[in-house]
């Protein structure tokens, strides 16, 4: 019991954060980022780059991931998501965009890192043992905690600093905000490049436990969107929920369910139909961000 | 008296169809000045080109002796103007607090804005008891309030106010009325207020322009214009 508590509170430390980066810029921007699995997976492949190749400490690789995310949001923001908000009127338009983008990532990642399974040594030895009753990597506790830390960083961001004031503003009130003085262009460039940033930095940290391949993309994404659908799209406790729900879900999938064969996100998918037809909105979901 | 704002036979459409058809009005320093008029006449439409959220078609507005049409709406809060728009537009899930500190979004003088924050406490203590508690669980009249002081919050030496007693409590929008008289009298700052509620407006206005399917129809002394037969029989009718 105690094993498959601490199994779902690491998994879903890191689902959390995953969710946190997809909910801003849904929020700010009402574009449901379909490349956000790729982002992650491209930011494990920084990580593992600047580690493995380059030789350089984990926490070099992990700042590494997080810049080269950000600029990517910024520019994917700037140079693609602002025109074609700006001059379609319907939301398919940025939707297939970002599916255009999951796509291109895609491409990207493979010409830039090859189709292998990467990984990166382990960051710590040894394994946590309490009584038999909780046994953790070292490596995993480190990461599970690096990720919490990550989680409450972001929050007192978004609660007490202007730049993160005046993104909840543009996302509850986008004219009230533009009157209030905000850009909207620059801070929904900002809110892009810190969900896309996030992304990174969730796969900076995994790359070191379970690793990345190409393949990872799009099942990421899909488990992001669950998330999101779970806590309620667009709220930032939402995506807390909402990730450490589904990272329970699956820690007590794989050890109950296990008997039965590779049936848990069958029945997750199952539970979140039953969910979703009695509360659409998700848990925390409201009208505004 | 210098004019803070002028705004020169300006026309505005949406889409194709006009709002406002070569509207010409004046905001002296220090003055209060109220648009009346009915749903639909360009009341709105008016502080709209003066933020910046509306493209002018024709005309210029000018601020402080400058041009201010195609400047961006961030640009025209950093100048000096702040708006209160129709239907308060409050941020729902922030506090009281975080909505004020929005309000003083362009400025970084953080001891200043201390400043600014306390007097507009001050002026309205319901936002005090309040302080903490988020926008959507309030009363409409005290997001009013709250939004009031929002736009305060920036330091404005020109305040526009859209339709601030819409859908407030008739005994409230006698207290909004005295807050807007009460700012006037202590900030520096000039008003243009615009309302359905034509008595409260020209009861605390100094001049008036009343507005007519996209153009003035009349405009004066707002004193004068309230004995006026017209303004009588197209604004007042017998309610209130």
């Amino acid at each position: 019991m105690e094993q498959i508590i601490a199994n779902g509170l690491y998994l879903g430390a890191q689902y959390a954060l995953i969710a946190l980066g997809l909910t801003l810029i849904f929020s700010l921007m009402n574009v449901l980022n379909f490349a956000h699995g790729q982002m992650y997976v491209f930011g494990g492949f920084v990580t593992y780059t600047v580690v493995v190749q380059l030789g350089l400490p984990f926490i070099v690789g992990l700042f590494a991931s997080a810049i080269v995310l950000a600029i990517m949001g910024a520019a994917i923001e700037k140079f693609l998501f602002a025109p074609v908000i700006r001059r379609s009127k319907r939301d398919e338009s940025t939707m297939l965009l970002a599916a255009g983008i999951a796509f291109f990532l895609d491409a990207v990642i493979l010409l830039a890192f090859g189709e292998k399974q990467r990984g990166v040594p382990k960051i710590v030895n040894g394994v946590f043992n309490w009584d038999m009753r909780i046994i953790m990597p070292y490596d995993r506790i480190l990461i599970g905690v690096l990720a919490i830390l990550l989680i409450v960083v972001f929050i007192g961001f978004m609660n007490y600093s202007r730049t993160g004031r005046a993104m909840r503003a543009l996302a509850q009130d986008k004219m009230a905000a533009q009157l209030m003085g905000v850009n909207v262009a620059r801070y929904s460039m900002i809110g892009f490049a810190l969900g896309a940033m996030l992304a990174g930095l969730v796969g900076g940290l995994l790359v070191t436990i379970t690793g990345v391949n190409l393949g990872m993309g799009g099942p990421t994404s899909v488990k992001a969107f669950l998330m999101i659908m779970i806590g309620g799209a667009g709220v930032i406790s939402g995506a807390i929920a909402g990730g450490f729900i589904l990272g329970m879900m699956e820690s007590v999938g794989l050890t109950v369910l296990s008997a039965y064969g590779d049936i848990t996100y069958l029945v997750i998918f199952a539970t979140l139909m039953v969910f979703l037809a009695v509360r659409p909105q998700g848990l925390m979901g409201k009208p505004w961000g | 008296m210098t004019n803070i704002l002028s705004v020169e036979n300006i026309e505005l459409y949406y889409d194709h169809i006009y709002a406002l058809k070569g509207v010409s009005i004046d905001v002296a320093e220090g003055e209060t000045v109220a648009l009346i008029g009915a749903n639909g006449a360009g009341k709105s439409s008016i502080l709209r080109a003066i933020t910046g959220l509306r493209p002018l078609k024709s005309g210029r507005i000018l601020y402080q002796g400058e041009r201010l049409d195609g400047a961006s709406a961030s640009d025209i809060v950093r100048r000096g103007i702040s708006m209160v728009p129709e239907g308060r537009r409050a941020f729902p899930l922030m506090s009281v607090k975080d909505n004020l500190l929005m309000g003083a979004f362009t400025r970084t003088d953080k001891a200043e804005i201390e400043q600014t924050l306390e007097s507009v406490l001050t002026r309205f203590p319901r936002l005090r008891e309040r302080y903490h508690q988020q926008a959507s669980t309030m009363s409409g009249g005290e997001q009013q309030m709250m939004v009031i002081g929002r736009a305060l919050m920036a330091r404005p030496k020109l305040l526009l106010l859209d339709e601030p007693s819409l859908g407030i409590a008739p005994k409230l929008v006698q207290d909004i009325a005295r807050a807007i008289v009460a700012i006037s009298r202590d900030e520096k700052v000039s008003i243009l207020l615009v309302e359905q509620n034509s008595r409260m407006a020209l009861s605390i206005s100094n001049r008036a322009y009343a507005l007519s399917t996209g153009s003035i129809a009349l405009s004066g002394n707002s004193r004068e214009l309230m004995n006026d037969d017209r303004i009588k029989a197209a604004y007042l009718g017998g309610e209130l």
